[in-house]
């Protein structure tokens, strides 16, 4: 069933776009952003240095904080998420410590903080970008507290969560963005 | 979100995903100066610079590769690798519902039409190749997806990249003829006669099975004409040649298996080892795939070799060491109690002892704590109380980590009668094996035993009969539960590698596979270069009474 399933992805892609289309392809923009509202669960997460983070805590800044969901051998939408998080960092320069970049691994079994730690480093992370492991249950939560939850690792969305801390609310982009959109939005939270 | 919305996000990236299915398909490569290289540079020197480029991101001279993705996301290309989407094989992948297509040689210097989406390219050349490479653009002008990122490469590293493209996956790796696919399944001679029947038999089944189906679809006689369209792309395609497995059994100590290996390697060259079988370490016939390239998916044994940078041996879990992972990650969560003190590790030498030392010695560290304070028991020597009794008084532990065998039945005994034992006392129960479940009642409430399995079935438990798993759950064995996994995830590689036999994309498949429940443990998980599919281990108590359960005390995974 599985195969059969993935023989039709292409065809079924294709009729999507060409019969439906949609609003990101109407205007060549390749995200869709909302405005949203979410409740942060009360769970206890585990960073790249070994030390534990209770995620509501996190939040509780007057910084903006910008989440995403990737893992450490994904092959494709989690490098660009990466390397989108660097780049702000880069273009931000000594302002980049005005924000807060959090990535929280989809497969807490294979990420541990070493494997964390190495990523950041390939990367070239800066100091204010976190990588977040913990156990299943609560990485599950997580995931579905904030309307991202995918059974699998392999089908996961390619999400970027902006987190305003004078309204509360969240700007959600549902694609890939270059790295000026990516800044314009960070603009809208006070960057 | 509602549902609504969700449909419109589905389809903003359902476009982005078109672009790639459509456009990266087409093109990927093309074009250079056509440049000659260096003469200086031999063959093997071009074809190792270039698969340090396609594999790491870097360039001859040392320095990153330089790329832009997303119009204007300056990355390095250390961060960016081409094999990060298109693998070790070079044949593409379909991940986050991205699907990134081949770039091996083979594929791109041939024509490509996909009749399902009506769409086509020409074969591409050096010039469109180089091209496409550098500026994102196939050789009909169309513009590649955003994700495939733009490098800056030089006419002469262009080259080396197009050259080292040209060699991948280009001919059927050994093992592999018109006809057959040859595989081998390795036993050392200490494994008794019955336990190696037993896993031959077993993958026979396994193989001759999937041989038996494929004889059918190759008649099409199994399936009504409706099903056999809907299959023509994936199933159909995915049966090709016939599958044989030779025995390969090692006789004598280890020092000497590795020229026996490559005396059968060389007298018949498989393409992969399945299965496998042994009570001791793996090390040699580990070593003996990496330096082949052979790829070796589950061999039997509860002492793999620990690495993160090997790639040729898929392991069923790290063993051993990972029940001294557990530990080491639980007690770690449990500075309340251990308030600062040390950890005592009681240690019997043998091999098991020694590997759930070094995976709890080693996890240890890496949290960050300092070392405990370890005693050896040499082979056959009793722990007495007094010698437990001094060094407790000694070291006031916080805890104490017991790597013994059933021994440690009577040792924890000799713990629960000394002054100052601590609260925690962990054992492993692969190593006491039946022993656990006969835990006396007064070791029980300090006893926390690694179980790196799914948890047995509470018999107060409702059970499911339209669970497909339940027979395997109740009744079978570990070897049986093992030999499941491995049927498994076979078939699917088989199937999905698509009759492309090349080493590396057995194993690039296999990592593509979503996550699994299967009977013996409780979450089994793949990914590129994640080489030990169970990641877990429970921490448990036995409960009181005469028919004790396991009680769980951890997390599979424990963080």
């Amino acid at each position: 069933m599985r195969y059969k399933f993935l023989s039709l992805v292409p065809i079924l892609v294709f009729f999507t776009v060409m019969i439906i289309g949609g609003p990101a392809a109407a205007t060549g923009k390749t995200y869709d952003r909302t405005i949203e509202n979410y409740s942060v669960p009360d769970v206890v997460l585990v960073n790249q240095d070994g030390v534990k983070v209770r995620l509501k805590e996190l939040m509780q800044t007057n910084k903006p904080v910008i989440i995403d969901f990737i893992f450490g051998t994904c092959t494709t939408i989690c490098p660009i998420l990466s390397t989108s998080f660097i780049n702000l960092q880069n273009k931000l320069g000594p302002d980049s410590q005005k924000i807060h970049l959090v990535s929280i691994t989809i497969d807490p079994e294979h990420d541990s903080p070493r494997v964390m730690k190495e990523y950041l480093k390939r990367y070239r992370a800066k100091p204010g970008w976190d990588f977040l492991t913990g156990s299943r249950a609560d990485i599950d939560k997580v995931m579905s507290a904030f309307d991202a939850y995918v059974p699998n690792k392999m089908s996961h969305l390619p999400l970027t969560l902006i987190h305003s801390p004078e309204d509360g609310k969240w700007i959600r982009i549902f694609g890939l963005m270059g790295s000026s959109e990516f800044l314009s939005e960070c603009r809208k939270v006070g960057i | 979100m509602n549902a609504l919305n969700r449909n419109w996000h589905s389809y903003h990236i359902s476009f982005a995903v078109l672009f790639v299915v459509v456009l990266q398909l087409f093109a990927w490569l093309p074009n250079s100066s056509g440049e000659p290289l260096k003469s200086s540079l031999s063959t093997d020197e071009k074809l190792r610079l270039g698969e340090r480029m396609y594999r790491e991101g870097v360039l001859p001279s040392g320095e990153p590769m330089q790329a832009f993705v997303k119009g204007d996301l300056p990355v390095p290309g250390t961060a960016f690798t081409c094999v990060s989407c298109h693998l070790r094989s070079g044949l593409g992948s379909f991940e986050g519902g991205v699907y990134t297509p081949a770039t091996n040689g083979v594929k791109l210097y041939k024509p490509l039409e996909l009749t399902y989406i009506r769409f086509d390219r020409p074969a591409y050349t050096d010039e469109t190749l180089a091209e496409a490479i550098r500026g994102g653009v196939d050789p009909r002008g169309r513009v590649f997806d955003h994700v495939m990122p733009r490098y800056l490469l030089d006419d002469e590293d262009m080259a080396i990249m197009i050259f080292y493209l040209k060699s991948l996956s280009s001919e059927f790796s050994p093992g592999v003829s018109e006809t057959n696919l040859r595989l081998a399944t390795v036993m050392t001679d200490e494994v008794s006669q019955k336990d190696r029947d037993a896993m031959f038999v077993s993958l026979l089944g396994i193989i001759g099975s999937r041989n038996q189906y494929a004889k059918l679809i190759s008649r099409q006689s199994v399936f009504g004409k409706g099903q056999l369209v809907l299959m023509s792309d994936d199933m159909m395609n995915s049966f090709g040649q016939f599958i044989s497995l030779s025995p390969w059994l090692l006789k004598g100590p280890p020092e000497t298996w590795r020229s026996q290996l490559d005396e059968y390697y060389r007298k018949e060259p498989v393409f992969a080892l399945i299965g496998g079988i042994t009570k001791g370490e793996w090390k040699p016939i580990h070593q003996f795939s990496e330096d082949n390239h052979i790829p070796c998916l589950f061999p039997s044994t509860d002492f793999p070799v620990i690495s993160r940078s090997d790639w040729y041996t898929l392991y069923l879990s790290k063993g051993y060491y990972q029940e001294g992972e557990a530990a080491a990650h639980y007690l770690n969560n449990r500075g309340e109690l251990l308030k600062g003190r040390p950890i005592v590790q009681i240690v019997r030498d043998s091999r098991e002892g020694q590997a759930l030392r070094a995976g709890f010695q080693e996890t240890w560290r890496d949290l960050g704590q300092g070392a405990p304070v370890t005693l050896t028991l040499k082979p056959g020597e009793e722990l007495t109380k007094g010698v437990v009794q001094q060094l407790l008084t000694k070291e006031k532990p916080g805890a104490v980590v017991l790597w013994d065998g059933p021994a440690a039945l009577l040792e924890l005994e000799t713990l629960a009668a000394v002054k100052n034992r601590p609260e925690m006392v962990f054992v492993s129960a692969s190593y006491l094996d039946k022993g656990l479940w006969t835990l006396k009642e007064q070791v029980r409430d300090f006893t926390y035993i690694t179980y790196p399995f799914r948890l047995p079935p509470s018999p107060k438990e409702t059970i499911n009969p339209s669970d497909p798993l339940l027979y395997l759950k109740a009744v079978t064995t570990k070897e049986a539960n093992q030999m499941y996994v491995i049927s498994q995830i076979f078939n699917m590689a088989i199937m999905d590698m698509k009759r492309n036999y090349y080493r590396d994309n057995f194993f690039d498949v296999i990592g593509m596979i979503a996550d699994m429940e299967v009977p013996l443990y409780e979450h089994i998980s793949f990914g590129p270069g994640q080489r030990y599919v169970s990641k877990g281990c429970y921490i448990v108590q036995l409960s009181r009474g005469e028919k004790p359960e396991l009680i769980k005390k951890s997390d599979w995974v424990i963080r």
